[in-house]
This record gives C-alpha cells, structure tokens and sequence, in this order.
C-alpha cells in the first residue's frame, strides 16, 4: 500500500533523505524511528506530494504520488504532531467540512457514529474545537482518516504531547484501523508505543534507513539499544 | 467541495464577533445615510417644485411691460434633484440647482448646497454612495484579509493539503462566502432605494433598469476588491501583513488615486479663474454687436445691411420695430461668445476627465465613481447637459421676447408694453437629461476599464491560489 523506491531528498548539499526503501502492506503498522532531522517528517511530505523528491519515487495504492498526486489522496489520510482544525467549529462541523472536502458527504449521525468509533465522548460532538484538547483534537483527526475510508494513514509524531491515557487511547485506535486493513506510516520518538503497536519497526539515521524490525521477533529493550546504538553512533564518532 | 468551503467561511465569519460588530456598524450607517438622503431628496424636491410654480407664476403675471424689460427681469432654470442621486449624490452638493436666466448674459449655476453650509462641509456628508465607495471595501478587507493566512496560521492549511482539496474549487468557496455577504448588503441598500424611490415623485427620469446597472457596476467594483483582498491572503504569509498591505491598496485606490488624478488633471488642463474667463468673455463680446447701442460701429453696419436687404432709407420705414432686431442680433453674438468660451471650459473638462480615466488604470475607484455618478445624473456631464439647456431656452426666450418687441411696435417705440397675457405664452424650461443607453455609450471607456479590472484580477487570483 505504501512503497518507497531508492526516495531521495536533498536540500542544496544537504541530504535529507537517502534512497529509502521501504514497503507498508494492508493492516500493518510501521514505525519510524530517529533523532530529529532522521528524514522521518521528510519521507511523511514526500508521500503526501508537500515536496518533490531528488530522485527515487513514492508509491500509495500502486499510483506514483509524483504523477498522481490528487488521485494518491483519495487513499490517504494524515493526521500531523499537532492536529489543527478550525476553533469555531464544532467537532461534527470539521469533521463534516474535512470529509466534505475529501468527496464524502455523510449524515450528522453519521458523523456523531464516526467521531464515537474514533474515542471522542457524545457530549463533546458539538462542542467548538478551541476547548478541546491535543489528545481530543487527535480523536477528530482519526474520525477524518475513518470518514475517509483511508487506506493508508500517515502520522507524524501522533503521540507527542499526549499524555498517557490519551496516548495509550490512541494506540488502541490505530490496532482498530489495523483490523480494518489500513496501511498505517508512523513518525515518532516514542520507542515505547511504537513497540505497542507497530507490525515493522524502522530505524531511520542521517535520511538513511539503517535498521527494520519485526516488532514481534525484538523486545522493547533489544528495541532500545538497538536505537541508542544506532542514533549515539554518530555522537560517539564526534 | 465548493458548497462545503463557503458553508464553512460562512460559519466562521457569522461566529467571529469582530466581523458580527463591522457588519452591524456597517448597517446602521447605511439606514443613517439613506434616511439622511431620502430626507434631503424630500426637501429639495419640495423645494423644487415650490420655486419652479411661485417663479413662473412671476413670470406669468409681470403684467403690462416691454419685452426688453422682461428679458432684463430674467427668470430661473431650475435643476431637479434625480431619483438616483438618493444613491450617489455626485458633484450636485457643488454644481449649484438653479440658473438665473437674462438678457445679455449667460450666467452658471447657483445656490449649491455647499455655499449653503459653513467650512464643516469640508468633512462631507453621510452618504450611501460614501458607504458603497469606500466603507464597503474596506468591510471587504476585514472579512477576507485573513481568508488563506489564517489556514497557515492556524496550521489547516496542512491537513486540507492531504485531503486532496482542488484549489480553484476552495479558493471558489471562500469567493463565495466573501462575495455573498457583500452581494446581499448591496442588494439591501438598492432595495431600500428602489421602495423608496417607487414612493416618490420621480420627475420621469427614474427608472428601474438606470438602478440595476448601477447595482451591477457597484457589485464589479466590489468582486474587484474581493480578488484583489483574496490575492493579497493569498500571497502573504501573515494576516497582520495581509491586512496592512490590503488597506495600503485601499488607501491608494479610494483616496491617493482620486486626489492624484485630480492634482494632475487641474495642472494639466487648468482652468481659466473666474476674472479671466470674465475678463476674456467680455472682450470678446466688446468685439461684436452690443444690443444696447445704436451708436456703436457694429450697430451701423447692421443698419446699413438691413436698410439695404429691405430697400428703403430709414429705420421708421422698416417692417419691424430695429431696435428690436438689433437686441436679437446683439444676443446672438453674445451667446455665440459664450458658446465659445463655454465650449473651452467643456474641453478642459473633457481633457481633466482623460487624464481621470488614464489613472483609472491604478484604481477601480475612479471608474466606478464616473459610472454611479453618471447613472445618477450626478455628474459633471449632466451638469453641462442642464446648463446647456438652460443656456438654449434662455437664447430662445431672448428671441422670443425681442421678435415680439421688434414685431409689435415701431422704431424709436421704447415705451411699448406686451399684453399682460403675453408672458404665459413663453414655453416652460423643461430639461430630459441623457437616457440610460446614452450614458453608458458615453462612459464606454470607464465600463471598459472596470472590464479590465475585473478580468485581471479574477486572472490573477486564479494563477495566484494554484501555487497555494
């Protein structure tokens, strides 16, 4: 469902991001791990067509994000570090415009249905945006992705800032996109909650993928070192 | 998608309180304006109507009295107050509403309502064309100055980006949700202006179809600011950038340009000052046939040529009173020195006008408000159209009043007087002024410049939001 194929990105001299290699099929989860400036957040804007690549190419669905840009979308859904919808609005009135804008024009209960699978309470449904939390504001963000009927879910640092309920919540919200056969794409720093949820585990470096696991066949403290070694490597090089 | 966006900036604007505050100030001012214009349309037309029936009853019952007497006695020309000018009252506030009618002379326009007022009229007046012209562009600018920034600002612009948004159908959307609040102002205000206009004496110049045009030109002006507002959103990165540099584009357009063009087209083609053109006109008619004097070279030349056209030796032997003929004769070289001097004023005008519409070019302001005040027969051109036709029934009243001096009495004859009756027989001033078809034919250049604006900017903004 999403393919990168030898996707490069360089700024001026500076590289971003290092013929990455990587494949996300339906129901899995992947994590990426990495300091900042690993490429993370540039391989999350390259396959959603924010930036052009140097070289290689991105796939989602099959279709070259490059050359269908619109059409890639229609699959997708991105939910950012800090989800930000419109603080006049309600809960139902975003989710309404952002799955209005998607092609998707769906009942209020249907929406109210929606923003009920994606955790958020019943009485916070027409409430206005500029009361709610990161961690409801998240919750919205998944109602889109499920409105969406997306296919693959990027997410770039999902759980920061969220405290551990919510962000424990929010786990338990992408295994139930899992079920659904969603292809999900995650950026984070959060070694414990990407070992929680994700199928595959990627370690990124310098835009360079340099590690993957299954999260099955690596514990979270085999994960740790794994990571430690990878990003204080360079450290200990200076 | 396009239904979505506009449902959207609909709600945000009907929620954001700054706009709900604007909206309103906006709407009292405009019942103020159009309760203050409907006032004073009221008033000088009563006024109107009540000076044009005690003038003519004067003229009417002067009694007995020589033609010449009369014609020095003069009457008025009166300039009706038009059904639009409740919209856009143009220059009338300084043009003046009635002009003295005599012998001999061709005198402008008086009694304005300016020269009425202390040096206060500086500020203006509360008027619904002042609410149109530049209180609702800048309305425009509060309500869209932030339509594409806040997306940025508010980190939207991201997740909308990933939804795959077409931008010509969202930038459409927020068109319409900016346009259709103005749109439905707009409306409310020429509505108004309709109900009260269809419940007042409208003097036969008022039609329905002279107020839709100027409804459509007011609705062009404004889809002008409303592209160039979105355009400026859309290029800038900030809102508080967006919203200093649209008001700049305000400043510009509403009042730098207009003061400007005015600047360079009095220094370009001046006017002569009232001693000149008085010194210059009374030169030129010292050069002609003075009516009044029988002595002078002129006067005996044209005794000599009459005597001669009719064969006979003496002024007594005429079929006709000479001194009446000569008055006749004499007029006609005045008001052709008139005409003159009257016809270079217009062509400085007409060149001030060109130097206007060439700045057009800057500003959709400038066409827009040749256009209002046209339709309105608020402007300069209507003005001249009115003092034209005034100067047209004057020259035939002279001519009538001398034929009559010259056809009923005899030479020498200064005390004959006209039958008491005489007067009422002297045809009313009635003046149409130019017809909707005729103005806008005559402001083809200003409807084309508003043409222009509109397709440059709606080109612009387009070309400007696929990079968005």
């Amino acid at each position: 469902m999403i393919i990168t194929n030898n996707l490069t990105k360089l700024y001026g001299e500076q590289t971003a991001l290092d013929h990455l290699n990587l494949s996300v099929k339906e129901g899995e989860i992947y994590c990426l791990l990495g300091a900042n400036g690993a490429g993370k957040t540039t391989t999350i804007n390259l396959l959603l067509g924010f930036i052009e690549p140097t070289s290689g190419s991105a796939f989602i669905n099959q279709l070259n994000v490059q050359e269908s840009q619109r059409d890639t979308k229609r699959f997708l859904a991105y939910i950012p570090e800090n989800l930000m919808l419109y603080p006049s609005l309600t809960a139902v009135e975003n989710l309404d415009y952002f799955s209005g804008i998607a092609g998707k024009t769906l009942s209020t209960s249907a929406l109210k249905e929606l923003l009920q699978e994606a955790g958020l309470q019943p009485e916070a449904f027409d409430k206005r945006i500029s009361t709610f939390s990161k961690g409801m504001r998240q919750k919205v963000g998944i109602a889109i992705a499920l409105a969406k009927d997306a296919k693959a879910l990027l997410l770039d640092e999902p759980t920061s800032g969220l405290d551990p309920q919510a962000s424990n919540e929010f786990g338990s919200l992408l295994q139930k996109l899992r079920t659904k056969g969603v292809a999900t794409l995650m950026a984070t720093h959060d070694l414990f909650r990407a070992k929680e949820v994700a199928t595959h585990i990627g370690i990124m470096k310098d835009g360079q993928l340099k590690q993957q696991f299954t999260a099955d066949d690596i514990s979270l403290s085999e994960l740790e070192k794994a990571y430690l070694d990878t990003v204080e490597y360079k450290e200990l090089a200076l | 998608m396009i239904l979505k966006t506009f449902q959207k900036e609909t709600k945000e604007l009907l929620r954001d309180g700054r706009v709900r505050i604007s909206v309103i100030i906006v709407l009292l001012l405009l019942g103020v304006a159009v309760w203050i214009s409907a006032k004073q349309y009221q008033n000088i037309n009563e006024q109107y109507e009540a000076a044009k029936i005690a003038e003519r009853a004067i003229w009417d019952n002067q009694g007995e009295k020589n033609p010449h007497s009369a014609a020095h006695y003069g009457t008025y020309a009166f300039k009706p107050k038009y059904p639009l000018s409740l919209v856009d009252q143009g220059v009338d506030k300084f043009a003046g509403t009635s002009i003295f009618l005599e012998a001999h002379k061709r005198n402008e326009a008086q009694f304005s309502a300016a020269a009425d007022q202390t040096g206060l009229a500086r500020f203006g007046d509360l008027t619904p064309d002042f609410i149109l012209l530049f209180i609702i562009p800048l309305l425009i600018i509060l309500l869209g100055y932030n339509s594409f920034t806040k997306e940025r600002e508010m980190g939207t612009l991201t997740l909308l980006k990933s939804q795959g948004i077409s931008n010509w159908k969202w930038l459409l959307g927020k068109w319409l949700a900016l346009f259709f609040p103005i749109f439905c102002l707009t409306a409310l205000l020429f509505l108004i202006a309709g109900i009260l206009l269809g419940n007042l004496n409208d003097f036969g110049v008022f039609n329905s179809s002279s107020l839709l045009m100027m409804f459509v030109v007011y609705v062009g002006y404004y889809i002008i600011f409303i592209n160039i507002v979105l355009l400026i959103s859309a290029r800038t990165k900030k809102s508080g950038i967006s919203l200093v540099v649209s008001l700049c584009v305000w400043i510009i357009a509403c009042l730098a340009a207009p003061k400007a063009a005015s600047n360079i087209a009095e220094t370009k083609h001046p006017y002569p000052t009232r001693q000149e053109f008085a010194a210059n006109v009374l030169k030129d008619k010292k050069e002609g046939l003075d009516g009044h004097n029988p002595w002078s070279k002129e006067a005996k030349l044209l005794e000599e040529e009459v005597l001669k056209k009719y064969g006979v030796d003496s002024l007594h032997q005429l079929p006709f009173n000479f001194d009446g003929y000569r008055m006749q004769k004499g007029e006609e070289h005045e008001a052709e020195v008139y005409f003159k001097h009257y016809n270079y004023l217009k062509n400085q005008y007409t060149q001030q006008a060109d130097v206007y519409q060439s700045l057009a070019a800057i500003s959709p302001y400038l066409p827009t408000r040749f256009l209002s005040m046209a339709i309105a027969h608020t402007d300069y051109a209507t003005h001249w159209d009115f003092a034209d036709a005034a100067e047209e029934y004057r020259i035939a009243t002279q001519k009538f009043l001398n034929d009559n001096f010259a056809e009923n009495s005899e030479y020498g004859n200064w005390g004959y007087r006209a039958d008491a009756s005489f007067w009422k027989s002297l045809p009313t001033f009635d003046y149409d002024p130019p017809e909707l078809g005729s103005i806008l034919s005559r402001n083809t250049s200003n409807l084309g410049i508003l043409g222009l604006w509109l397709a440059t900017s709606f080109g612009l903004l387009l070309f400007t939001t696929k990079t968005v």
